[in-house]
This record gives structure tokens, sequence and C-alpha cells, in this order.
């Protein structure tokens, strides 16, 4: 009997969220909470130059005289940010640093994430052509494909070591883009950041291989504060990939990230996310605070960036990857799906601001709410007086399943150029009761052919998305909207 | 009840409210030379109203024009409407403010909202918000939004049938504002068009 249940609790488990486990690896923290001390003491632990440590300091007295932002359309449970720990690593054998723990290889593999070079160049598991850069808690634990990558100079790591490596890189291009007072969020990411990726290709080179970062908190009472700088130089091309994960928890967690992209003249960065962190259980209780800010900018002329996003986990998702189109004819497009059930919140969109002359840019979101969540999009488009010719296109389509949940639409539209052309549309609705009908009449069940549906719906979005994320993505949106239909 | 506000001649209620059987119709017209904010509230919170709402601002000069209007569904079976046209020329700013509100059980909702703006100086500003927030499932509801000038195809292809440069775009502005302009007494109409 005992052991009936036992296997019972794992399948719903399972069910409902199936990256929700813990890894037992011994870990190393630093003590609760914020002050100048503890900024001090991670980068020490880190081996950070001043100047590092000097920009740090700079954003937290910059955070202190700050506010958190009220204006999402979400209800954020009040954050105590001294009973967070800012920095956890797993801890390491000091004599063979580059031996990754078998507990944490096992995690990644449960994740089905490939570490192991060898294997992956054994064919073991040949579906993965992919360099993966993965986050654990505080700090990145793996680079894959190093070499290959080298060859051709394209620079691939996690953040501490590219400030080793490359401080001149770094230091050049670290909050060019967020700077360190550009938000609430943002700001305490500069001050905490704890580790993340860094990755520059050089001019003219085409990335031959999709780039990935992986994120996973795992240990309890942390937030996970990682920092992603991304700099493709002039004609260059690169396909990055981002995924999260984390363990169930009763607890909420903070993940305040920051993201930044330059891109410049002729070169093209597509940003794809598949964010799947522990939502919360059915009543509510636990799951991630994603508060994070994302931000390009498309510095050379006809430059091009593209933002795909799957979003179906968090318990609150605050978010908006935007881009500033600085060079003249460069473009960018953002693609979002957003899943949002039992209590999940998400206030997320974009902001494209158009400075340059003959720009463009694209807008297709996708909102779908079930339960008792709430999902907003929030956007804006700016025309600069001096962006002639401008041009955006904006769709925003939400899709409410019963009768408890919200679906809104907050568009702001600013033109201050007469020769640039801006469009928006949106439209809110259920799922048509004629297509269900149509399914369960070929017999179809309710949920199957709720899936299918919302396949259709979001299909726009999910075929931007890189092969193996797109399978990944509508897995996730199926399993999602379980229980919801009924 | 069928009601047009001339703003800056006619004071705006500060909250309109919807009853069964009784079509409510608002017009605005806001005419160059008008500066200020106006706010108002429209309510549906019976069953079976139905709201008509349109609007055109001409702005000009240094005017700063804003609308802001929140419109409520609270009941379910309702039914709204909303047409705004503006154009903004000279140094003036125009901003349109619109929230559609569906509130939790008002099922059955149709709620339509569509605001198109003329940008025709480079020292003018548009700015435009249509919002959406619905708190029900069996609704349909809509917005849409654009920011533009006029069409050179247009023109050019009335300047080559031999209609100068300036009488086509005021019969660009005319075919622009006309959904509204239906609405309006002649006398109105004779003003707006003078303005153009």
């Amino acid at each position: 009997m005992g052991k009936k249940t036992d296997i019972s609790a794992g399948i719903a488990a399972g069910g409902e969220y199936k990256e929700g486990f813990v890894t037992q690896v011994e870990q190393d923290f630093v003590p609760k909470g914020l002050s100048e001390d503890i900024i001090r003491t991670i980068s020490a632990r880190k081996g950070e130059p001043q100047w590092l440590l000097d920009f740090r300091l700079d954003a937290f007295r910059r955070w202190q005289k700050m506010t958190p932002p009220t204006w999402g359309h979400l209800q954020l449970p009040e954050i105590d940010f001294q009973d967070i720990i800012y920095y956890a690593a797993p801890k390491r054998d000091e004599d063979r640093p580059t031996e990754i723990d078998p507990a944490l290889l096992e995690t990644f593999d449960k994740l089905g994430i490939p570490l192991h070079e060898r294997e992956v160049l054994a064919g073991v598991k040949p579906k993965s052509n992919v360099a993966v850069d993965a986050v654990f808690d505080s700090v990145s634990v793996a680079t894959t494909f190093r070499k290959t990558l080298s060859e051709k100079g394209i620079i691939f790591c996690s953040f501490s070591e590219a400030v080793r490596e490359h401080p001149d890189l770094v230091r050049r291009y670290l909050a060019s883009v967020v700077p360190a007072g550009d938000n609430f969020y943002a700001a305490l990411n500069s001050a905490v950041f704890s580790d993340g990726s860094f990755c520059y290709i050089p001019k003219g080179v085409k990335c031959p291989m999709d780039l990935s970062s992986y994120f996973r908190i795992n240990a309890s009472g942390t937030g996970q504060f990682e920092r992603t700088l991304i700099v493709a130089d002039e004609g260059s091309s690169l396909s990055y990939m981002e995924g999260c994960t984390a363990p169930m928890r009763d607890e909420h967690q903070l993940h305040a990230a920051v993201v930044e992209i330059i891109v410049e003249a002729g070169a093209d960065v597509r940003y794809s996310t598949v964010q799947n962190w522990y939502p919360g259980d059915a009543e509510g209780r636990g799951g991630i605070l994603n508060l994070v800010t994302k931000r390009g900018i498309c510095r050379g002329e006809g430059s091009h960036l593209s933002w795909t996003q799957v979003e179906t986990g968090s318990a609150i998702t605050w978010k908006y990857p935007s881009t500033i189109l600085k060079g003249d004819n460069s473009s960018s497009e953002f693609y979002s799906v957003a899943m949002t059930g039992n209590f999940q919140q998400a206030d997320t969109g974009t902001k494209m601001i158009h400075l340059g002359k003959n720009t463009r840019s694209r807008i297709i979101s996708k909102g779908i709410s079930a339960g008792h969540s709430q999902n907003s999009y929030r956007g804006l488009v700016h025309i600069g007086p001096g962006a002639d010719s401008a041009r955006n296109y904006s769709q925003c389509d939400s899709l409410l399943i019963g009768s408890d949940c919200g679906a809104h639409t907050f568009p702001v539209i600013r033109s201050a150029n007469p020769t640039a052309t801006v469009e928006h549309e949106a439209t809110t609705s259920k799922i048509s009761e004629q297509q269900l009908f149509y399914c369960n009449q070929r017999g179809i069940p309710p949920e199957d052919a709720v899936a299918l549906i919302i396949g259709g719906y979001a299909r726009e979005v999910l075929q931007r998305l890189p092969m193996e994320f797109a399978v990944e993505a509508q897995k996730l949106l199926a399993l999602s909207l379980e229980g919801a239909v009924g | 009840m069928d009601s047009l506000f001339v703003i800056g001649q006619d004071a705006v209620p500060g909250r309109f409210e919807a009853l069964p059987g009784e079509p409510l119709r608002l017009t605005f017209v806001v005419l160059p030379g008008t500066s200020c904010a106006v706010e108002t509230e429209i309510l549906l919170a019976r069953r079976g109203c139905e709201v008509d709402i349109a609007g055109l601002y001409l702005c000009d000069g240094d005017d700063r024009f804003s609308l802001k209007l929140n419109l409520r569904h609270d009941a379910g079976e309702c039914r709204s409407r909303q047409l705004f046209k503006g154009m903004a020329s000279g140094r003036s700013r125009a901003l349109f403010d619109g929230r559609v509100y569906v509130g939790h059980g008002a099922q059955k909702t149709s709620a339509l909202q569509e605001n198109h703006s003329l940008l025709l100086s480079a020292d003018a500003l548009v700015e435009s918000r249509p919002q959406l927030e619905i708190y029900a499932d069996d609704v349909e509801c809509s917005h849409g939004a654009t920011v533009g000038s006029l069409d050179a195809q247009q023109q050019f292809y009335m300047q080559s049938r031999g209609i100068p440069r300036e009488e086509a775009q005021r019969l660009q502005k005319i075919s622009f504002l006309s959904p509204v302009l239906d609405r309006l007494p002649e006398a109105l109409v004779n003003e707006v068009m003078a303005c153009l």
C-alpha cells in the first residue's frame, strides 16, 4: 500500500512539473542578506578586478535609492531582500576544478542536456549540435564545444571566465545597453550578479552551431542573478537559446537576470527563450518570481535582432525583451507565447525603440490564460523624430480558457515622425466551440483537442524556434494545459 | 440618447451610464486651437446595453489634447463600439488613452475599439494607448490602432488625373474623417472642413 502511494505521488509530481527535483550537491554559500560587505565577499570569492567591484558597488548604491516598480498588472508578494542568499555555488574539488560533480551531471541528464562532449562527439546523443553553457545556481558549471568555437574565434564562456580572460571586451560592453541604474531589478542584478554567459562573435563569422545557456536554481532560499552579454560584431550571425528550470518549493524564489545584446552593422542575432521556471502549486504557493531585464541594441546599419520566447513557467513574470533600433535599416522582431495557468501572473511584452531611418519591427504576441491566472501584454512602440520611414506592425492575441482568468493588453504607441507607419491590433476571445466540437466529433478527446487548437494558435511563434526548442515548447504547452480544460 | 460634444465648448460629464433598450450614442469633436485633457467613464452595468462612441480630433499649432476614456462592461450581453480619428500637425500633441474593461462574469460581451491617427508634421507627436482589460472568457474584444501619414500613392493617382496636390491632400483627409463626419450636423461638418 505504502509503495503504491509513493508511485502515484511520483506520477502526480511528474505530471505537474517534471523538473521539480532537488540535487544533493554540497554547496558553498555566502550568508543571507545584502550589504556592501556581501558584495565585496561575492566579488572577492570570484577573484574579480577592482573595476568590477566598483561597478557592483555603484549599482548597489543606486539600488538602495530606488523603489520596486508597481506599474505592472501584477500582485507581487513583498520581497524581503535581506532574506535571500545572493551567492550559492556547488562546491568544487580544489585539485580537480574541471571535473564535473557526478550528481550535477545527473541533474543535467535528467533535464536532457548533454553536457558530455565526448558522448555527443561519440554519437551517443547525436541529436544535439548545440554548445551549452550551464549555470547552476550562481556559477557556470560547464561550457561545451569550446574548441570548435575557438577555432572560429568565437568566445563563449561563463561570465566570470570572460572577466578573467577578456576583461577589455567585458568592460567595453558591460552595461552599455542596460545601465546599472536602469530599473530596480536591473540595479540589483548589477550589484550582485553571480555568473552567466558571455559570447562574442568576431567580424564576419557565422556561428556554426546554436549556442545555449541553461539556468537552474537548485539551492533553497537563494536567488539567481545571472547576466548574459552577447556581442555580435559586424557581419556576424548567431542563434542563441536560453532555458531555465527550478525545483519545487513552497517559498517564492527570486530570479532577476539581465541580458544585453549588442548587434553591430550587418550582424544577425536570434535569441530564443523557453522559460519553464517552477510556477508554484495549484493553490498559488511558491514559484519563481521572474523579474528580468532583456534588451538589445541594433547599433549598426542593417543589423537584425529577433526575440522569440515561450513563457510557461514562473509564478510571476515581469519581462520585456526590447530592441533599440539605432542603426539605419536595422530591424527587429518579437515573437512570444505566454501561457499562464493556476494562479500564475504574467506581465510581458516588448519595447521597440525606433531611432534610425528605415527601421522595421514586428511584434507577434500570443497569450493564453487558464485557471485563475492573469496574463498581460504590455508594449511600447516608439518612433523617434529621426526614424524616417520607420515601420511597425504589432499583433497581440489573447485566448481565455475558463471564466476566472484574465487577459489584458496594454500597448503604447508613440510617433514623432510623419513618415513612419505604425499598426497595432489585438483580439481577445475563447477557443471556438465549433472547432472543439469538430475535433470531439472525430474522436479527439477534449484535452487533446485544446492542445491541438493551442498548437495551431501559437504556431506562428513556435515555428520561429530552433528545431529542438520547438519540440520542447510544444510539449510544455500541452503539459501546462493539463487540467485546464473541463 | 444621442449626444454631441464639441470639446472646449460643451462640458463633458465625467460619467455616462447606458440603459438597456436605449442605445447610447456619443460623438466628440475637437477643433484646432483646443488644449485640454478630457476624462470620462462609460458604464455598461446592466444586461443588453449598447454603446456607440465616435470622435475626431484635429490638433494644430501648440495644441495639447488628451482624451482618456474608460469604458466598463460590468454586465454581460452588452455591445460597445468606439472609433476615434485624430490628426496632429504643427507642434501639437495628441494623446488617446482608451481602456475597455470587461468585468468578471460579463459574458457575451462584444467590444470593439479603433483609434487611427495621422501625423502631419515633423514637430507633432501622436500617442495612442488602446487597452483591453478582460476578466471574462466568453467575449469578443478587439482593438486596433494605427499611426501614419497621407498615402503618397493616392496623392500621385489624383495628381496624375489633374487634381492639385493640396486638393488631393484635402480629399484624403476628408475621406479619413468621413466615418465620424457622417455623424455630425452640416454646420459642424462645414466647420471641420474649413480647418482641413
